[in-house]
C-alpha cells in the first residue's frame, strides 16, 4: 500500500482529501442541491413538497412584501460592513503598531467576547437598548439628559449595532494581519519623499492593506446578510431581515419550497456581490500584495 | 579633502541615547559639498543612527545637525533637503517603477509634464529605460537598487543618504554597483553619505571615511590615510589585514622603542601619543610591508626591524604568496610577498627572518 502511495503522489493527495470531500458532499453540496430542487417545487398542505415543477416561488420572492425585506437586509448588511470597517480599521492599525507583546495581548482581548455564547451577548444588548426598560434609556432619563426614551430598539439602528458588535473582529483580524506585515521602512520612505501623514496613509498604508479590507468586508457582509438571531432579538419583532423570513418559511409556515427560493436568491446575491467585490477590490488588492 | 566655508553636513557634538544605551556618543563631523563620505563600522557602532539623525528619522538627544549651515532642530525628514536610499530599498510594492520614482515629485505637486520628463531622465541615468511599467518584485536586486537610487535622486537633494545600499547584493553585483554608484555620484555632483560595514567598499568608493565603533568616531580621513596611518588599534584592526605583535614599550621619543615577548628590540616611527615607557602595547604592521629572508641572506639595512621565525603555512594566491610565520613566544605573522621574477620562494618548516621598515610599524595601546 505504502509503495503504491509512493509511486502515485496523486492518489495520496486524493486519499488525504477524501474525508473533507465526503463531509462537504454530505453536509454542503447535497443539501444545497436539495434546496435548489425544492425551490422549483410546490408545497403540500402538510409541510412537505409536491413533485410538480413551478416558478411560482420565485415569482413570490419579488412580491413587494418580501422584496422590501430583502432590500432592507442588503442595506443593513452594507451598513454593518461599512461601520465595522470605519471602527475596525483604526483599531486594527492601532494594534498592528504596538510592540509585539502588547499586540498579542490585544488580539487575545479581541477574541474574549467569543468565549460567551452569541445569543447571551445579544440578549445583553437587549437589556441595554430596550425602549422603556433598557438601561441606557433608564439612566439617561434618571440623569435628566433626555425627557423621553430614545429609539434605540426594534429598528435598523439596533440590528446594525448588534451585527457590528458581533462581526467586527472578523473585520479587524484580516486588516490587522495585512497591516502587521507592512514594512515600516515603506512609511519612512514615503515620509522622506515629502508625503504628508494623510498621503502616507492614502498612497502606501491603505493600498497595501486592501487585501485585508476586502477579506474583512466579505467576512462581515455575508454573515450579516443572512443574520437571523440578531434581528430576531434586537429587531423586537417589528424589524425583520431576510434570514428571519427564511427561518419562518421552514419552521413556522412550513413552506419549504418558498424558503428554498428565498435562500437561493440570497446565495445568488452573495455570490454576485463577492465576485464584483473581488474583481474590483481584489484587483487593487493583488497589486497591493507583496509579490 | 575639499575645504569650503560651509560644509554640506555638519554634526556638532551629537549624542543619541535610546533608554539606557548610548548609540551615538559625542560625534562631530564636517562633510564637504560634493564629497562621497563613508560612515564605516561594525554593527552597533552607531553609523546607521548617525545617518538617521541627518535624515531626520531620529532626533539627537544632544548636539545639533547642520545641513548647508542650517541647524535642523526638530525638522521631520520631508522638511530636510536630503533623501535616503534605504537598506533593502523600501520600494513601494504596489507601484510601478515609474510611479515609485515619481512619488517624491508628485507629493510636492510638480506638474505632470515635468514629472514625466524627469522620470525619463532618471531612468536613463540609472540605465533602466523601458522598465517604467514593471513592479519592484519583477526586478533583480541590482535593478531594485537602481530604482531606489533614482527615486531619491529625482528630488535633487543637497545630500543623499545611503544606508548599506548594496548590502543585499551578491559579491559580483556589489562590485559592479560600487563602480556605478561612484560614477553616478560624480555625474550628479551631490554629496553622498554612505553607511557600510564593509571596509573594502568604503575604501573603494569614498573620498573620506569616518570609522566608527561603539558610538564614537575613531578616525576620519581619506582611504589612504585610514589604511596607512590608522590612529588606534581598532582602526588598524578593522581596516585591512594587520599583524599585531604584543610588545612592551621601552622608550618614547622621536619614535617608539619596544621589546617583544621573546626579547627582540623593535622600533616604530609612530606611536599613539598616550604611550609611555613600561606600558603594554601592540605593534601593527601590514602583511604586504613585511619581507622574508633566509637567515644567511639578511641584508644589513638602516631603519628596518627583524625577527626570526619558522614558516608554518604557504598559501599561493595568484598575485601573491602568503606565508604564515610563527615567532618564538607564540606570535603568528602573516607575510604577503608578490609573485614576481626572481623572488625567493620559501618552504614550509624553513627558518626565516622577517623584516619591515620602522616607518611601516605603528604602536598602539593594547586596551581600546
Amino acid at each position: 500500500m505504502s509503495a503504491l502511495l509512493q509511486r502515485k503522489p496523486g492518489l495520496r493527495a486524493w486519499l488525504l482529501l477524501a474525508p473533507s470531500f465526503v463531509w462537504l458532499m454530505l453536509f454542503f453540496i447535497i443539501p444545497l442541491g436539495i434546496i435548489l430542487v425544492y425551490s422549483f417545487l410546490e408545497r403540500d398542505v402538510y409541510g412537505g413538497v409536491v413533485w410538480k415543477w413551478t416558478l411560482d416561488n420565485y415569482r413570490r420572492v419579488f412580491d413587494p412584501l418580501y422584496f422590501k425585506t430583502f432590500l432592507a437586509s442588503l442595506w443593513i448588511a452594507f451598513l454593518t460592513a461599512f461601520f465595522s470597517l470605519l471602527f475596525g480599521y483604526p483599531l486594527a492599525y492601532y494594534i498592528a503598531t504596538r510592540p509585539e507583546k502588547v499586540r498579542n495581548a490585544l488580539v487575545l482581548a479581541l477574541m474574549i467576547p467569543f468565549w460567551t455564547n452569541f445569543l447571551v451577548r445579544t440578549y445583553a444588548w437587549l437589556t441595554l437598548l430596550r425602549t422603556n426598560t433598557g438601561l441606557i434609556n433608564v439612566w439617561l432619563q434618571q440623569w435628566g439628559i433626555i425627557d423621553r426614551p430614545l429609539p434605540l430598539f426594534g429598528n435598523t439602528f439596533a440590528i446594525t449595532l448588534g451585527l457590528v458588535y458581533g462581526w467586527m473582529p472578523d473585520m479587524i483580524l484580516p486588516i490587522y494581519a495585512a497591516l502587521e506585515r507592512l514594512d515600516r521602512r515603506l512609511l519612512e520612505a514615503a515620509e522622506d519623499l515629502y508625503a504628508s501623514r494623510w498621503q502616507v496613509f492614502r498612497r502606501v498604508i491603505w493600498p497595501l492593506s486592501l487585501p485585508g479590507v476586502v477579506a474583512g468586508t466579505m467576512l462581515v457582509f455575508i454573515p450579516s446578510l443572512g443574520a437571523f438571531v440578531t434581528p430576531a432579538i434586537l429587531g423586537g419583532g417589528k424589524r425583520l431581515m431576510i434570514g428571519n423570513v427564511i427561518t419562518n418559511q421552514f419552521l413556522g409556515a412550513h413552506d419549504w419550497p418558498f424558503g428554498s427560493a428565498l435562500s437561493v436568491l440570497m446565495m445568488a446575491v452573495m455570490l454576485v456581490a463577492t465576485l464584483i467585490y473581488f474583481r474590483t477590490g481584489g484587483e487593487e488588492g493583488r497589486r497591493g500584495g507583496l509579490g | 579633502m575639499v575645504e569650503t566655508s560651509v560644509p554640506a553636513v555638519e554634526l556638532r557634538d551629537v549624542v543619541k541615547r535610546f533608554a539606557e544605551v548610548i548609540a551615538v556618543n559625542h560625534v562631530s563631523l564636517k562633510i564637504a559639498p560634493g564629497e562621497f563620505f563613508a560612515l564605516l563600522g561594525p554593527s552597533g557602532s552607531g553609523k546607521t543612527t548617525t545617518l538617521r539623525m541627518i535624515g531626520g528619522f531620529e532626533l539627537p538627544t544632544e548636539g545639533e545637525v547642520f545641513i548647508e549651515g542650517e541647524p535642523q532642530g526638530y525638522k521631520p525628514p520631508y522638511q530636510r533637503p536630503v533623501n535616503t536610499v534605504f537598506q533593502n530599498y523600501a520600494l513601494f510594492p504596489h507601484m510601478t517603477v515609474a510611479q515609485n520614482i515619481a512619488f517624491g515629485l508628485e507629493m510636492r505637486g510638480v506638474p505632470r509634464e515635468e514629472i514625466r520628463r524627469r522620470v525619463g531622465e532618471m531612468l536613463e541615468l540609472v540605465r533602466l529605460s523601458g522598465y517604467e511599467r514593471r513592479r519592484p518584485h519583477q526586478l533583480s536586486g541590482g535593478e531594485q537598487q537602481r530604482v531606489a537610487l533614482a527615486r531619491a535622486l529625482i528630488n535633487r537633494p543637497k545630500v543623499l543618504l545611503l544606508d548599506e545600499p548594496l548590502g543585499a547584493l551578491d559579491l559580483k553585483l556589489r562590485k559592479a554597483m560600487q563602480l556605478e554608484l561612484k560614477t553616478i555620484q560624480e555625474q550628479v555632483g551631490i554629496t553622498f553619505i554612505y553607511v557600510t560595514h564593509d571596509q573594502e567598499e568604503a575604501i573603494t568608493m569614498a573620498d573620506r571615511i569616518a570609522v566608527m565603533n561603539r558610538g564614537r568616531v575613531l578616525q576620519v580621513g581619506t582611504p589612504q590615510e585610514v589604511y596607512e596611518h590608522p590612529e588606534n588599534l581598532f582602526v588598524a584592526d578593522f581596516i585591512g589585514d594587520t599583524n599585531f605583535i604584543p610588545v612592551q614599550v621601552q622608550q618614547v621619543g622621536d619614535g617608539v622603542q619596544v621589546l617583544t615577548v621573546s626579547g627582540a628590540v623593535l622600533l616604530a616611527h609612530w606611536g599613539e601619543p598616550t604611550l609611555n615607557a613600561g606600558s603594554e602595547a601592540m605593534m601593527a604592521v601590514r602583511p604586504e610591508r613585511m619581507r622574508l629572508h633566509r637567515p644567511e641572506e639578511v641584508p644589513q639595512q638602516e631603519g628596518w626591524n627583524a625577527v626570526e621565525g619558522i614558516i608554518r603555512h604557504v598559501i599561493y594566491h595568484g598575485l601573491d604568496i602568503r606565508y604564515e610565520v610563527h615567532l618564538a613566544g607564540g606570535t603568528t605573522l602573516h607575510v604577503r610577498m608578490p609573485v614576481g621574477q626572481g623572488e625567493t620562494r620559501f618552504q614550509r618548516g624553513e627558518h626565516v627572518v622577517v623584516s619591515w621598515p620602522h616607518a611601516a610599524a605603528r604602536v598602539f595601546r593594547s586596551e581600546s
